[in-house]
């Protein structure tokens, strides 16, 4: 696999909280185009891995990559525009409760100052149209139900088209109606031919999703490869986490 | 033998010396910690400071919290000043009576209200009001992820979320204290005509002739102070949250006694170096 087609790398990324390591030497390849499954018991470090691809949290050690772009250089305001060509849903949506929806979708792109105000005006519409919930721009986000939220948070992450999404446990504590839901929203996004990155406790609901898998244990990568190899892994904490041995 | 026994052993030696240990370790703990946050805050002035050259603030967060800021306080403040200004006259009105100077009853009241009482009552009002919520949001906004969420979306959320409520609360606070001072002068009039007796034209004279600008703007001067110690402090706490609601809680309540105490050490400075 050639650097070009890498949309993100990671070598060696550890973290270190006080004096405990809770992410330690993790790597991690993502092809342009392609869905990787983050997968690992609660507290394993998913969350934090993937606020560190975002530029959120710096890793202690080692380095990351994002669309060919080291992070590690980056100031504040190039950093920015990296977070740009990223969309993440948080695991608990994480919407502005000052704004309403129609505004929570079109702020990325109020602030970004390129479109004009009825171009965004429709863009929300088209998004708002994408995951099913038409009409609802002057909702408050504590009007809506868990699902909805999580929708909205998905809409506002993919409204600047960016070829990186990445996706905290989007199917957690909703309904199996609501998940299969998202997991077509997350199909049509692949389909499109953004990249993602998708933390998930529900195996079942990603698996036709994604081509690679990383499973974490303890802060450390414990498995990453495609579904065959996964499913054919002999270690027994592997095969614990994935078959329920 | 007595000697001997008042000599302590080395049990309680020992225990003496755990307990200063603990003192001094705790003493010593507060003291970084108090520099950490001085150090905190002066970080946060500066952060502020940065992005008005040139200026990055978002103009539509910046009129919802004018709006908040300032027409949301309206209602108080005028409340607040109304018996600011009353009170002043009761007061006074003691000596007036006693010596029938109420040629004088207008510069009296009016001059301890616009240098010292309006700026101080309204700045713990606008505190309490403004300074808790604001830490509150802020703080909240932290906890529930919106502060990454925003970085993730590549806003800068100083310039986003602390700009507007630095720049409203410094414009907001000055606006709100003239505004006090005439509410005061209302309120002074009132009272002074309904419960003293002396006309309210002979309270407005005595205003305007020995109350000078300066004694109006040293009032004006200490609001945009407070304003600014208030924006940074409450910015600070808020943005600087960390523990979930214990630590909302928390932080709104340093950020009002810290502001409170700045309130009254900037008066002293503002005071002594104009005065």
């Amino acid at each position: 696999m050639s650097e070009a087609e890498l949309i993100v790398r990671c070598e060696g990324v550890s973290k270190r909280f006080r004096r405990a390591w809770v992410l330690e030497d993790v790597e991690l390849r993502l092809e342009r185009g392609s869905m990787l499954g983050l997968i690992g018991p609660g507290g394993c470090g998913k969350s934090l891995l993937v606020k560190m691809i975002c530029g959120l949290v710096r890793p202690d050690r080692g380095r990351i990559w994002v669309n060919g772009q080291e992070l590690g250089g980056l100031g504040e305001r190039q950093m920015q525009a990296l977070r740009a060509q990223i969309g993440m849903v948080f695991q608990n949506y994480a919407l502005f409760d000052f704004l309403d929806v129609g505004e929570n979708i079109a702020l990325p792109l109020r602030v970004e100052g390129l479109l004009p105000p009825k171009e965004i005006e429709q863009r929300v519409a088209e998004i708002l149209d994408l995951v099913a919930l038409p009409g609802i721009e002057r909702k408050m986000p504590h009007e809506l139900s868990g699902g909805m939220k999580k929708r909205v948070s998905f809409a506002r992450a993919v409204v600047r088209r960016p070829p990186l999404v990445i996706y905290d446990d989007p199917t957690a504590g909703l309904d199996p109606v609501t998940s299969a839901k998202i997991y077509r929203l997350l199909a049509r996004m692949k389909e499109e031919g953004t990249s993602s990155i998708t933390i998930s406790h529900d195996l079942d609901g990603i698996r036709p999703l994604c081509e690679r898998w990383l499973l974490l244990d303890g802060g450390r990568k414990l498995f990453e490869g495609d579904l065959a190899a996964l499913e054919a892994c002999s270690l027994p904490r592997v095969r614990e986490f994935w078959h329920g041995d | 033998m007595a000697i001997e026994s008042a000599k302590p052993s080395e049990e309680e030696k020992s225990w003496s010396m755990g307990v200063a240990d603990a003192t001094l370790g705790a003493l010593g703990r507060r003291t970084l910690s108090s520099f950490g946050v001085f150090w905190a805050i002066l970080h946060m002035s500066w952060e502020i400071l940065i992005r008005f050259f040139p200026p990055r603030i978002d103009g539509a967060e910046l009129m919802r919290n004018l709006y908040n800021v300032g027409v949301r306080s309206f209602s108080i403040i005028v409340v607040t000043a109304l018996f600011v200004g009353a009170i002043m006259v009761i007061q006074a009105g003691i000596y007036v009576e006693q010596y029938g100077a109420t040629g004088l009853l207008g510069w009296g009241a009016g001059f301890a209200t616009v240098r010292e009482l309006s700026p101080i009552m309204i700045a713990l009002m606008f505190n309490g009001r403004v300074g808790a919520k604001n830490t509150a949001e802020l703080g909240t906004m932290k906890v529930t992820e919106q502060v990454d969420a925003l970085r993730a979306l590549a806003i800068d959320p100083i310039s986003y979320l602390i700009m507007p409520r630095f720049v409203a609360m410094v414009s907001m606070m000055t606006l709100l204290v003239v505004l006090g001072d005439a509410t005061a002068l209302l309120g002074g009039a009132a009272t002074s005509q309904f419960l003293l007796g002396v006309d309210h034209l002979v309270f407005f004279r005595s205003f305007v002739e020995l109350i000078h600008v300066s004694d109006l703007m040293l009032g004006v001067y200490k609001a945009t102070t407070f304003g600014v110690a208030m924006g940074i402090i409450s910015c600070h706490y808020g943005y600087a949250v960390s523990g979930g609601a214990v630590g909302v809680g928390r932080a709104v309540n340093d950020s009002v006694v810290s502001s409170a105490i700045a309130i009254f050490v900037l008066n002293y400075l503002v005071t002594y170096i104009i005065t």
